[in-house]
């Protein structure tokens, strides 16, 4: 792919799929991302900023980003994916390239706590108001918790679990293990 | 100001006899779309109230409750999911994971009602208007959270395995074992299918957690021989597990196998609880089979001295001399042999009690009694010609085989018996390079070998008949004896009974075979109870009868295993004494007459 295969030339650039035949991924470094999607705006025609997301792999201690971008010539989308790790996350701004990305920004970070230094309105409310704990798209974020310690329960609920209540049934007093 | 600024504000009435923009009233309601997340179905004789949804829920909105005209069986809990709709945020995680795929939602989302009760109910329990709804969010094909395909196990080629005693099945690695762990729902419904009540989902955790220390605790609650039934078992558990909705069994069985395999016996003792002190009071076990180690073992640990009396050479009773080594190595059943004599149980081997001791003597001196002495004396085919050499039953070609010696079967054998003796025989056979025919009298569906013992004889290159009759044997001429059959047709007995095989009139085939091992069921030998003993107890068709705490007729006298319980399997007679040592505990404790 043209596009790849020059920017590689000049940045840190690998893993290029193709997901379909107007659909294009590859991963940049962070330090070469914003360099990179400056290119496929002013370079390659990718004007169009579809959009921006985050995506928390717990488990590899990384959060990957991904940018969208499409090109209304060739009517192409790509996707650049960012690794970036998870501690003290923080990623350049590219409000300066598509100022919608600003609002973006400020949601990724409500939801998942990556800081976009110099993104205008980044501290402000999103969708959640007042909100303390960790980012709540994080995975590490116990959903179940939160919603127990949130919304009280509604009188007159219980519930069972299956395997005392068929103990209850089908062996009381049976073989109980000391 | 212009002249348009003044004009303006009448130009809206040119639209003053269009149709208006505004909705009528009452609204028309518009259908959800096709895979619309909206209440949700539930497919209520599917569903076995496993509480996966409940698990998964993470807006606790899902309550597990027992529903009116369910009940708990094997398999199914009997609990329902009833969801709270004042918590429910429609994302469908409980579609998504539910195991037996009976929970969907429909693409109703308007409903209106005064009650708030009314947004708590059981779908699928409680009629509503969308329960036979075709539209609305199903999980995706090849959508899946949980792993239908059970990480396989490394064993031996067919072509390999008929080759010597070697075990065939290898067991898991570290990766296999928790990559298998994981597939678990932890529901617990097999806990209750279990004879002995395992606690299968936490020693399923202890391997997720790699806690191997606590999986051996957890397993060794219920079961004092982890070993031998980490291979052997019947698992009867895999047979209920959730996931054999979805595709197969969680690998029960083999995953306790991986726990024990983990641990050295040397380091049991620091793991397991140790003996509590001896409270001086005497009990007596009579076999050193499953079920009489188990009663040994959790008598023990209450402070018991246990004495066992056992007419083998070595303890293990069918374990060891019943199962070939390839499906059960002997030092695995050493393993569970060693730690609960390392315990402080006493077992006497080659001493049979009738014969070099009498049970009076037993009686009179010890506190209790529990006997589990298993079924020795197979039952004859009672046709012509059963005396011939060369007949011999499956359980005395596996105890010499056990013994060390080689049997005598020559080149052709014909296995008659569909249970898992007659497959072990059959395999034994085959493994000294016989030709192996297994007759079975019913279809392959009845047989009561389980089913990759039928499979795995097969694949060994055992022929099976089934619907055969053994009719009469004789000399043979090239080989040592002619086996003469009937085939037979299933006749149904009506509704609950299993069909019955009855001879076709006139059919006759013979098959010319060295030897016909004959494992066609066994039965007890009770002559070691003096008569004066025996009279209290009560047997019915062969079986000692017993309460639930395994006692006898005789207050004083406990029994288990094949002897007294019709699944007639290890995991069952352990069952047996673990219960009959809770049983003598109670009874020693409380009934003990001065």
């Amino acid at each position: 792919m043209t596009e790849f295969n020059e920017l590689s030339r000049q940045f840190q650039i690998s893993d290029l799929k193709e997901q379909r035949a107007d659909l294009h991924f590859f991963h940049a470094s962070k330090e070469h991302a914003v360099a990179v999607l400056t290119s496929l705006k002013e370079k390659y025609g990718y004007t169009h900023l579809v959009f921006f997301t985050v995506v928390d792999h717990l488990e590899k201690n990384e959060f990957h980003l991904t940018y969208m971008l499409h090109n209304y010539e060739k009517h192409h989308d790509m996707g650049v994916v960012v690794k970036i790790a998870r501690e003290n996350v923080q990623m350049e701004s590219i409000h300066h390239l598509w100022p919608a990305a600003a609002t973006y920004q400020q949601e990724i970070r409500e939801m998942y706590g990556v800081e976009f230094p110099g993104s205008p309105g980044l501290y402000e409310n999103f969708a959640l108001e007042g909100w303390e704990d960790i980012p709540p798209m994080r995975r590490d974020f116990d959903t179940k918790e939160y919603s127990d310690k949130t919304y009280y329960p509604r009188p007159g609920r219980e519930s069972h679990d299956p395997r005392e209540y068929m103990k209850e049934n089908l062996y009381p007093g049976e073989a109980e293990t000391w | 100001m212009s002249l348009k600024d003044i004009i303006a504000p009448f130009s809206v009435w040119k639209r003053a006899l269009e149709k208006p923009y505004t909705n009528r009233k009452p609204i028309e309601t518009r259908p959800g779309a096709d895979r619309y997340r909206g209440f949700h179905q539930n497919a209520i004789d599917q569903c076995i109230g496993c509480g996966t949804c409940e698990e998964i829920c993470q807006n606790n909105a899902i309550d597990l409750v027992p529903l009116e005209g369910k009940t708990s069986s094997h398999g199914d809990s009997g609990l329902r999911p009833k969801i709270d709709y004042g918590r429910c945020c429609w994302c469908a995680l409980c579609v998504d994971i539910c195991p037996t795929g009976s929970l969907g939602m429909s693409n109703e989302y308007i409903w209106i009602t005064t009650d708030p009760e009314d947004f708590r109910f059981i779908p699928g329990g409680e009629s509503k208007p969308w329960d036979d709804r075709a539209e609305g969010y199903r999980r995706a094909e090849g959508y899946d959270l949980l792993e239908a395909e059970r990480v396989e196990m490394p064993m031996l080629s067919f072509e390999e395995s008929q080759k010597s005693f070697i075990e065939m099945v290898q067991g898991y690695s570290k990766e296999q074992a928790m990559e298998e762990a994981d597939r678990c729902v932890a529901c617990g419904i097999c806990i209750a299918t279990c004879p002995a009540h395992m606690d299968v989902p936490a020693y399923i955790e202890a391997i997720r957690n790699d806690d191997m220390g606590e999986g051996l605790k957890i397993v060794y609650n219920a079961n004092p021989l982890p070993a031998s039934c980490g291979r052997v078992c019947s698992h009867a558990c895999e047979y209920v597990c959730a996931m054999k909705h979805k595709g197969e069994a969680i690998s029960i069985r083999w995953l306790k196998r991986y726990i024990i395999d983990q641990i050295y016996l040397g380091d049991y003792k620091e793991i397991l609880k140790s003996a509590d002190e001896s409270n001086g009071k005497k009990i007596a076990v009579i076999g050193s089979g499953p079920g009489g180690l188990s009663a040994a073992y959790y008598l023990r640990l209450l402070g018991y001295e246990i004495t066992v009396f056992d007419a083998n050479e070595k303890a293990g009773g069918m374990l060891r001399y019943g199962i070939p080594e390839y499906r059960l190595p002997y030092e695995q059943v050493d393993k569970d042999v060693e730690y609960i004599r390392q315990l402080g149980v006493t077992i006497n081997q080659d001493l049979k009690i009738g014969v070099d001791r009498d049970f009076k003597s037993l009686y009179d001196e010890y506190d209790a009694i529990f006997f589990s002495t298993g079924l020795k004396d197979p039952y004859g085919l009672e046709i012509a010609g059963e005396d011939l050499p060369g007949v011999q039953s499956g359980l005395d070609i596996l105890d010499e085989v056990t013994k060390g010696k080689t049997p005598d079967i020559g080149k052709s054998v014909v296995v008659v018996g569909g249970g898992n003796v007659a497959m072990d025989a059959a395999r034994t056979s085959r493994r000294y390079g016989a030709e192996v025919t297994i007759l079975y009298r019913r279809r392959e569906v009845d047989m009561p070998a389980d089913e990759e013992e039928i499979h795995e004889s097969q694949g060994e290159g055992c022929k099976l008949v089934t619907q055969a009759i053994p009719l009469r044997v004789e000399k043979g001429d090239s080989t040592r004896l002619k086996l003469f059959f009937g085939m037979a047709e299933m006749v149904d007995q009506g509704e609950g009974q299993r069909p019955k095989p009855v001879l076709i009139e006139g059919s006759e085939e013979v098959i010319e075979c060295d030897s016909v091992i004959t494992a066609i069921g066994q039965e007890a030998d009770y002559s070691f109870i003096p008569e004066e003993i025996g009279k209290n107890l009560v047997f019915n068709r062969g079986m000692v009868q017993i309460n639930e705490f395994r006692q006898t007729g005789d207050s004083k006298i406990f029994a288990g295993g094949d002897i007294a319980n019709r699944k007639r399997d290890a995991i069952s007679a352990i069952a047996d004494g673990h219960s009959a040592a809770k049983g003598i505990d109670i009874y020693l404790t409380n009934f003990k007459e001065k």
